[in-house]
């Protein structure tokens, strides 16, 4: 296990004394060398919890534990450095994750200049070496990033996170905005890289079927809760939580046969706030087999077999 | 039987830039058939949005211009019109739905009062009239509470459920044609799944032709009738649904694909990325625009435009592999050759 | 349909494929593709031309025209703009006996009318030394009196200045009172030795600018080596502005004047802001406590009434004789300006702080000040630029307002603002005391209004979609 989340929160105040349960408890393992996919909708807080992992967030309560050791729940500019030899984070919007203002060679030598350790000289041929990794043209370096494509820019950022050789990624929504045969591309360099560099990853996205062809594992979230965790193909072709299910189904398959052969049970309503969330399962008002319990009380993750917990009263 | 309701020959649009003219869209050419759902598939900067845009003159016309071809709605010439006659037909014989319809709808107008507005402005319907039938819109799109959402303000709203809003309000004036540019792209999957449930629900209801713009395949699987795959500019691919992804002829049709994780057949066969990137559409290749980054690429087709040729009843490709004197090609639908093999 | 042939090794696979991750275009860097987008705005353009004339005007411009700002030419006060005047070198005075008739005797009696003196007229080229008028005799007057007036009068009782009378034998009179080069009326009345006819003779006399070669001499006119010969006409110091109510040289003093507004009005914005940066960064960066006492503290800096806080610091100043004002008016602007940077400057970089290489900066173990420098103000950098160019026209035009209102810059130095004032005493006999001042300081303000304009639509243009 080299990633553990015990009880891990993260919430946030805001206005008129409302708070907002972005990650309401979640307790995850991710193992040595495994991809753990995280899927879940807009307002899950999946991406807060990516964050709250790294120490982007300060996280108000629970423990995070990396090779067993706990994290700070603060982290000062000292403990980044110290730990982004070990972790590191692949963002989402390639337009918005580069310094436009920094050639390419600035910002992926970025890490190793902060580091101090290496010479210029040295940082340029190392830069070199990784954008050749990641497939870009060396000439390129003295670019801005205004100057790429986002297939490309998001492999700039790639470069920027492998270059310091980490142990962890956090992939938060790396492809979501891209295109889809650029997808494919980045989905690719990811795989080799950890392949080659042994890395493990958490690869956070809303694309159900990205998440399952990408991760070993898969953990699906609702409203800062997890709803199942199990094995990718076990999770998407047998699901056991009813929003895993709904999230399955209404999945679409690029297979007009598929499609037409589906049957179509939408699902009904919206997703709650996480604002202010009260006790009982938060499924509860949109689940088709909710029971009277549901409403009272939160569902804990059980496990229902070696590889896989649900958090849901209907496998107590 | 062939009932095409909407027609568009040999479009072209461009736009002055700084940087240069770019050519986005390069001759396009589609039938929308009466009843049936179109889907316009493609990436970013193909031209799919350009295209629908120039249709319904939404192109600011300095920088944009129309430099050529013709759409005919129902025989009637629907480009390059003036704005009076432009909004006669936009909004009332062709509606339009937007991807982000936050930015799509009015803030400081109430729902109920902006579909009201399209009412009194082109049926010259009372207020009151016409916000009972805009509260009766929101039904149709099945938003719960709809007398009292017909009083909300758009923040009030989710996402999803803004967007059947603004379903609701391209409804308004019974359009025979809707047009969806990427309607679903900013929302979740299950929002998602519930919206294009409705469009297909309204379809049948409205006795509406859809034209739907999307990048998603999976999409153009669950709602198309027909397709047309767009790159750089040009329509490369043609067809009924099922041609597209049975019988594809266009090797970047095959190359969408595979890029795509499958659920269902191969599933855990790896992705094989497109490698490169779009053409730059200040100065667009002479011959086939896919030349750069497709695996077959012949010496013709840097050379020479490939013309759409036909592939089957209805089934069209721009590609030179579609010869019948072109090498066979693993996957690709292909014409038999003409001569003993 | 096209008739298309193929021919033979058409079909054959492509070679030679283009490179497809190499990029054609040639790098620009933000601030190029500013400038190129800066280069198609023709007013920008114009602008930033006319601010570099400015510049020369302001720099250069004292070199290049050496007249002395403070000096006062008294010959041409308030001269309209021309081209360069000539005066007459004449020999120093020689006074003049006069006219007067021989035998002359005093009419026996007087009587009641005389008719009106005749043959008025100068003597000789009337210059600014002396005006010799001469006249014929009136029979039956024993004497004449001759008034001067700078316009035509109206009847009798409206003469003008009584220069002198003569006796009935002299038929001359010689003006030297304070002469200058323009028209005079003068009108000669004949008298019986004491009291005066009611009947006068006009004429109308516009005196030549004469100097002695040593008065030439001392003004620099003329050199020593050189003499030209009396007679001879010699060019006047060249106002090409014209002057001021006290005879100095307008465009040396619009010179002098730039030097001073545009001080003012480029260092106080520049010390402003560079403040408003550091504020408001700081302010922004941190957040929370800090970000909110920090700008409680600008709101109340806001809230100080700007005229009455400059009249303060003039006094508490004190300014002496001699001392320009100038300083006391830069440390208010400074003190009181930095306030709408530091808002702007704030909010940008609230903005900035949430952008995702921020994340991955700080993830990289970057500390705050290094975030601060290299990511998050050079990202302020556009906004920055395009305050300053806006604060410099305000600031100007403060300077001036300040100065015509006589809150500014103390005489005798000048500034744009203070030639108004003094332009606006005699704004309708001598408008260009006025409108060169006036124009300038519009014609500055616009440009750099225009040219602020330029900047924000070439740096706002969103980088990012280039796809």
């Amino acid at each position: 296990m080299l990633v553990r989340t015990d009880n891990l929160k993260k919430h946030f105040t805001i206005g008129r004394g409302q708070t907002l349960h972005a990650v309401d408890g979640i307790s995850l393992a991710i193992d040595e060398k495994e991809i753990l996919g995280l899927v879940g909708e807009s307002g899950s807080g999946k991406s807060t919890f990516g964050k709250t992992l790294v120490g982007l967030h300060n996280r108000t309560s629970g423990e995070v534990f990396y090779k067993g050791k706990p994290l700070p729940a603060k982290f000062s500019t000292k403990d980044h450095l110290t730990f982004s030899r070990e972790m590191q984070m692949i963002f989402q919007d390639p337009y918005s994750s580069l310094n436009p203002r920094m050639t390419v060679l600035d910002i992926v030598g970025e890490g190793l200049r902060i580091q101090g350790n290496l010479s210029s000289s040295d940082i340029k041929e190392k830069v070199a070496l990784w954008l050749d990794r990641v497939g870009l043209n060396t000439d390129h370096m003295s670019r801005y990033p205004h100057e790429f494509s986002g297939g490309q820019r998001q492999r700039i950022g790639i470069a920027r996170a492998m270059i310091i050789e980490p142990r962890f990624v956090v992939c938060d929504e790396p492809i979501s905005a891209l295109d889809v045969s650029v997808q494919a591309q980045v989905i690719n360099l990811l795989d080799e890289l950890k392949a080659s560099m042994g890395l493990t990853m958490l690869f956070i996205a809303h694309d159900l079927s990205m998440v399952r062809y990408v991760s070993d594992r898969m953990a699906v979230m609702y409203l800062g809760a997890l709803t199942e965790v199990g094995l990718s193909n076990d999770v998407f072709f047998e699901p056991l939580h009813p929003y895993t299910q709904f999230l399955v189904e209404s999945n679409p398959e690029p297979d007009p046969e598929t499609e037409r052969n589906r049957e179509h049970k939408p699902i009904v309503g919206e997703i709650t706030s996480p604002v202010n969330v009260q006790p009982g399962c938060r499924f509860a008002d949109r689940c088709p087999k909710v029971m009277e319990h549901c409403r009272t009380t939160t569902p804990e993750l059980i496990a229902t077999s070696e590889t896989r917990q649900v958090a849901c009263f209907l496998f107590n | 039987m062939r009932d095409p309701i909407l027609t568009v020959e040999d479009l072209r649009v461009e736009f002055a830039t700084y940087g240069g003219t770019v050519k986005a869209v390069r001759g396009v050419s589609f039938e929308l058939q009466r009843g049936e759902t179109l889907a316009i598939v493609g990436e970013s900067g193909c031209g799919k949005s350009v295209t629908v845009q120039a249709l319904m003159g939404l192109i600011p016309i300095p920088p944009g211009k129309i430099t050529g071809g013709a759409a005919l709605l129902n025989g009637k010439n629907i480009l390059n019109l003036p704005a009076r006659e432009a909004n006669k037909f936009r909004g009332v014989e062709v509606g339009m739905i937007f991807q982000d319809p936050m930015s799509s709808l009015n803030p400081t107008m109430t729902i109920g009062d902006q579909i009201a507005e399209t009412l009194k402005v082109h049926r010259g319907e009372s207020h009151r009239d016409a916000f009972n039938q805009a509260i009766r819109l929101l039904e149709k799109t099945h938003i719960p509470d709809a007398k009292k959402r017909a009083r909300q303000y758009p923040f009030e709203f989710s996402g999803g459920m803004l967007q059947r809003a603004m379903i609701a309000q391209s409804l308004a004036c019974n359009p025979s044609v809707l047009i969806a540019d990427e309607p679903t792209t900013a929302l979740d999957v299950t929002i998602q799944a519930q919206i294009l449930e409705l469009m297909r629900e309204l379809q049948r209801t409205e006795n509406m032709s859809i034209i739907l713009i999307t990048h998603d395949l999976a999409v153009v699987a669950k709602m198309a009738d027909r397709v047309a795959v767009m790159y750089a500019g040009q329509i490369v691919e043609s067809g009924t649904v099922d041609d597209i992804f049975y019988r594809s002829s266009h090797p970047y049709t095959l190359g969408l694909k595979v890029a795509m994780p499958s659920n269902t057949h191969d599933r855990d066969k790896t992705l094989t990325p497109i490698m490169g990137s779009p053409p730059d559409l200040f100065n667009p290749p002479v011959g086939c625009g896919y030349y750069a980054r497709c695996p077959h690429a012949m010496k013709v087709c840097a050379e020479r435009l490939p013309h759409n040729m036909e592939v089957a009843t209805g089934h069209t490709s721009r590609c030179w592999l579609q010869h019948v004197e072109a090498p066979r090609v693993l996957e690709l639908n292909q014409p038999s050759h003409n001569h003993a093999g | 349909m096209s008739t298309y042939q193929p021919v033979a090794g058409d079909f054959e696979p492509l070679t030679t494929q283009q490179q497809v991750e190499v990029i054609s275009r040639p790098s620009l860097s933000y601030w190029q593709d500013a400038w190129l987008r800066l280069q198609q705005n023709t007013r920008a353009i114009i602008s930033l031309g006319i601010i570099v004339m400015l510049a020369i005007f302001t720099l250069i411009g004292p070199l290049a025209w050496t007249a002395d700002p403070a000096l006062q030419d008294l010959n041409q006060v308030s001269q309209a703009p021309s081209w360069p005047k000539t005066a007459l070198l004449v020999a120093p005075y020689k006074s003049w006996a006069g006219i007067t008739l021989a035998n002359y005797e005093s009419p026996d009696s007087y009587p009641t009318t005389v008719p009106a003196v005749t043959g008025f007229k100068v003597l000789d080229n009337p210059t600014t030394q002396r005006v010799r008028l001469i006249w014929d005799p009136v029979p039956g007057a024993d004497g004449y009196n001759v008034y001067r007036n700078n316009r035509e009068p109206l009847d009798f009782n409206d003469l003008g200045l009584p220069l002198g009378s003569t006796y009935g034998d002299q038929i001359s009179y010689e003006d030297r009172l304070s002469l200058e080069a323009r028209e005079y009326y003068y009108s000669v009345v004949p008298t019986d030795g004491l009291d005066e006819y009611e009947i006068y003779t006009q004429a109308i006399v516009t005196p030549t600018l004469a100097l002695t070669p040593d008065e030439a001499l001392e003004r620099g006119l003329i050199s020593d080596i050189d003499l030209p010969g009396q007679g001879q006409e010699i060019v006047i110091e060249f106002h090409p502005f014209g002057t001021d109510y006290l005879g100095r040289d307008m465009l040396a003093r619009l010179m002098q004047g730039a030097r001073v507004s545009l001080f003012i009005g480029i260092v106080a914005p520049f010390l402003y802001v560079l403040a408003g940066i550091a504020y408001g960064g700081i302010a922004g960066y941190f957040g929370g406590r800090l970000d909110a006492i920090l700008m409680r503290f600008s709101d109340f800096v806001v809230a100080l009434p700007f005229l009455l806080f400059m009249i303060l610091f003039k006094i508490a100043f004190g300014i002496g004789p001699g001392e320009s004002g100038i300083l006391p008016m830069l440390i208010a602007l400074v003190l009181l300006g930095w306030p709408a940077t530091a808002r702007l400057v704030r909010g940008q970089v609230l903005q900035i702080r949430e952008e995702g290489y921020i994340e991955a900066a700080r993830l990289l173990g970057a500390r705050d000040h290094y975030l601060i420098l290299r990511h998050i103000i050079p990202n302020t950098m556009g906004v920055i630029l395009v305050t300053l160019t806006f604060s410099v026209p305000s600031a100007i035009f403060t300077e001036a307002f300040l100065s015509f209102i006589g809150m500014g810059v103390a005489p005798p130095t000048p500034s744009w603002g203070s030639m108004c004032n003094e332009g606006v005493k005699t704004m309708l006999s001598h408008p260009h005391e006025l409108i060169f001042p006036a124009l300038f300081i519009s014609i500055t303000v616009l440009a750099f209004n225009l040219l602020g304009d330029g900047l924000t639509e070439a740096l706002d243009s969103k980088m990012r979609s280039r796809e």
